[in-house]
């Protein structure tokens, strides 16, 4: 006998999740304009759900990214019955018609993934593109990756094993 | 839409804005100057590399038309603000900054700002506006306050609008920054068209060995083809290869300092390298650069070869806000002069300013920066300072502007790029030092006035849509009419963008020709023309100037007196009111 097929593959797809890495990215934001012409047919970093942020004094780039929480604040914080999960994919759906706007799941999300649309009232989350989220189909970095969530640490450990993740550390030579 | 059909956008048109707003007898110092800041159609559209702003003013480096483009994500976050450009006129009396914010748009009191340090500024500025880190911010330094006629406008801490002295201008207006946040979008006429070329032109693009060793070395990978081949500045251009090249290659440097990549707009490439020095007293400095340009003009061309001063001396210019290619060209001037006994150990505060001396280098650009001592004279430019110093024939520049790196012995149509720039002597108007490279004919005169005029042509056509030059191979001529069309709709095809291109370089061209420049004024410093390279793979060699210009004119239809357009050029062009006399 040669072992046992590890837990949980039997629907992969409900495990994946998407994973950033710090070290990895260069701040191009190309992830932000594949995200709002996917879902809006136009481009622009304020209706993306993706967004990569530049600290000008450290020179870092940081992404702000749904984590795909497996029980999502986002979703219990809600009282207006707006958000949901997908029952495919694991991402978090948004119902803009019962959304009111209320901003209570941008305090609730501890990543700060949760965003207003710049001009309607409802909010925007990551909806993993139904399976093929294009921030990481489109990453020249790499450094968005959808990733098993079982194998999703990996690329953060591995970081942090050079000593590169984190700010600080990662110009200390 | 005509002006769009006819100019493009981008440097064509703002060349257009320019010729019609800032007449022959504005001040470039004063409030008749303008800038003309705009944005290419493709800016802000995920196309690989559309992040390129153009800023065109009447310089005071050279009294002359003058453009600078800027990369990073300062362009695109005002194309999202839903503006393609913004022109600024006249002159506040008091310190301002402008804040941009979509719709609303307002100047308030800088006084808080006024004689801050570029990282001081977008810090505090920043801060005021909220600490908002996706709010661009472009400013100047002290050197724009001070009108330094080598002052940059610096935007994302680390891009310039680098040369011809605009961040003088914007400190003439007494403006010490634009601030820029834009929420709205980018729309296109064919979404599927543009995304689906966006992803062949990406895919395309990081497979080219180009591309890797720009991602690796950035724009340093450049040097060592340079200095190989015998064209690379060294002390003041008495040399052209420089025998400590070696430590400033792009792999060394990578070794050396590098700690990441960095990213403008929507590229791919990721050419901008942050570099870390602690130095030997302790202290940390991080940075994004040194570029190739940078290394070459503070390095090689001052004879040094240390990261540590080279790193210091880039970050001076930086904080202070001024060009590192004028500023490496006034100290190598300054180093000659002293070498030669025509400045003194009295005129530079007892600094021993010779090649070589990282320290001196460092010192004498803080000086420049506070205009202090020997310092102040060298603020004024090379041509200014070299005529101070009676000494104009070390002075290595074009109409006062200084020559890049490549030395135009080693390297014969970069003459012509030089010479004919209506910006003075700049490398980015026709870079054909690759084509020249690989074809083997860098020391070869034939067909020099043609490449010339297809490189420019070409470069004009990127500069106006917005497109970085780094990805011109891929995204080449006929994928950038592509794109036009795809992204606004209006059609147009290879000739329609050439014919736009050349439509600009002679709308340049006059301009320039309104202030009484001529063939007399395309010129080069006496070192390139009449004295051969002392040693290295380009030994003997100068510049048959003249041969170049009247093939290089032939070709622009151009008249081989005056090196003007024609009035046929110019009505074919449709530049001349056929009725106006």
């Amino acid at each position: 006998m040669i072992g046992h097929r590890p837990m949980g593959r039997e629907n992969s797809m409900e495990k994946k999740v998407l994973v950033f890495e710090a070290a990895r990215c260069t701040g191009c934001r190309i992830c932000e304009q594949w995200c709002s012409v996917r879902h809006f047919g136009m481009a622009g970093p304020s209706l993306s759900r993706i967004t990569i942020i530049r600290d000008h004094v450290n020179q870092i780039d940081n992404g702000i990214i749904c984590h795909q929480c497996v029980d999502a604040p986002c979703i219990a914080s809600c009282k207006f019955d707006a958000l949901s999960k997908d029952g495919t994919t694991g991402a978090i759906i948004v119902d803009a018609r019962k959304c009111t706007g209320c901003r209570l799941c941008i305090r609730a999300c501890p990543h700060g993934a949760v965003r207003m649309h710049p001009g309607e009232k409802y909010v925007l989350i990551c909806d993993l593109c139904a399976g093929e989220p294009q921030c990481a189909l489109h990453c020249p970095e790499k450094a968005v990756q959808y990733l098993e969530r079982g194998k999703a640490e990996r690329p953060y450990r591995s970081a942090l094993v050079r000593g590169l993740a984190g700010r600080g550390k990662r110009y200390e030579r | 839409m005509e002006a769009v059909r006819r100019f493009i956008g981008g440097r064509g048109l703002g060349a257009w804005y320019l010729y019609n707003e800032v007449g022959p007898e504005a001040d470039p110092l004063g409030p008749a100057n303008s800038l003309i800041f705009m944005n290419g159609p493709l800016v802000g559209t995920p196309l690989p590399a559309c992040n390129k702003i153009n800023l065109c003013f009447k310089s005071p480096l050279t009294s002359s038309y003058s453009y600078s483009l800027c990369g990073g994500h300062w362009g695109p976050e005002l194309r999202f603000s839903g503006r393609t450009g913004l022109i600024i006129e006249g002159a506040s009396r008091e310190p301002v900054y402008l804040w941009i914010d979509d719709d609303e748009i307002e100047l308030r009191p800088a006084d808080r700002l006024w004689g801050r340090t570029v990282p001081e500024t977008e810090e505090l500025l920043r801060a005021e506006l909220g600490g908002d880190e996706l709010v661009q911010i472009a400013c100047i330094g002290p050197a724009g306050e001070m009108l330094n006629r080598m002052a940059c406008i610096t935007a994302g801490r680390f891009r310039e609008f680098g040369r011809g002295g605009c961040g003088a201008v914007m400190g003439s207006k007494r403006l010490k920054a634009i601030a820029v946040r834009g929420t709205g979008t980018v729309r296109f006429d064919d979404v599927a068209g543009v995304m689906g070329l966006a992803e062949r032109l990406t895919a395309d693009l990081l497979i080219q060995p180009k591309t890797i060793e720009r991602r690796n070395y950035g724009t340093a990978e450049f040097l060592k083809g340079i200095n190989d081949n015998g064209f690379l500045c060294t002390r003041n251009f008495s040399g052209t290869h420089f025998e400590e090249g070696h430590l400033l290659e792009g792999p060394r440097m990578r070794e050396a300092i590098v700690v990441g990549d960095s990213s403008c707009f929507a590229c791919p490439v990721a050419c901008g390298k942050r570099s870390y020095v602690k130095t030997r007293d302790g202290r940390r400095m991080l940075l994004e650069g040194p570029e190739f340009e940078t290394i070459a003009l503070l390095g090689s061309n001052c004879g040094v070869s240390d990261w540590e001063s080279l790193v210091e001396a880039t970050l001076v210019c930086d904080e202070y806000g001024f060009d590192t290619m004028n500023a490496g060209a006034c100290v190598s001037l300054a180093m000659e002069c002293f070498e030669k006994g025509i400045i003194t150990i009295r005129d530079t505060g007892g600094m021993e300013l010779r090649f070589g001396n990282g320290a001196a280098l460092v010192s004498l650009l803080r000086m420049m920066a506070e205009r202090r001592g020997i310092g102040d004279i060298l603020a004024e430019g090379v041509r200014c300072a070299s005529e101070r110093f009676g000494a104009p024939e070390l002075a290595m520049h074009s109409r006062g502007q200084a020559l890049p790196a490549y030395d135009p012995r080693g390297c014969k149509s970069m003459a012509l790029a030089y010479a004919t720039s209506p910006k003075g002597a700049h490398h980015m108007f026709s870079p054909t030092m690759g084509h020249e490279i690989a074809a083997g004919t860098r020391l070869s005169y034939e067909g020099k006035g043609a490449l010339h005029m297809e490189n420019q042509m070409e470069m004009c056509a990127v500069d106006s849509l917005g497109i970085c030059s780094t990805v011109r191979g891929s995204f080449n001529i006929s994928e950038q009419a592509r794109a036009f069309g795809l992204v606004t709709g209006m059609k147009l095809d290879v000739e329609g963008l050439k014919l736009a291109a050349e439509r600009t370089i002679n709308l340049e061209r006059i301009y320039n020709a309104r202030l009484g420049f001529s063939r007399k004024d395309d010129t080069l410093p006496k070192r390139i023309l009449c004295e051969p390279v002392p040693s290295g793979p380009s030994a003997g060699e100068t510049v048959d100037l003249d041969r170049l210009l009247d093939e290089y004119y032939s070709q622009m239809g151009w008249n081989l007196e005056d090196g003007l357009p024609t009035r046929e050029r110019l009505l074919t062009l449709g530049l001349l009111d056929p009725d106006a006399v």
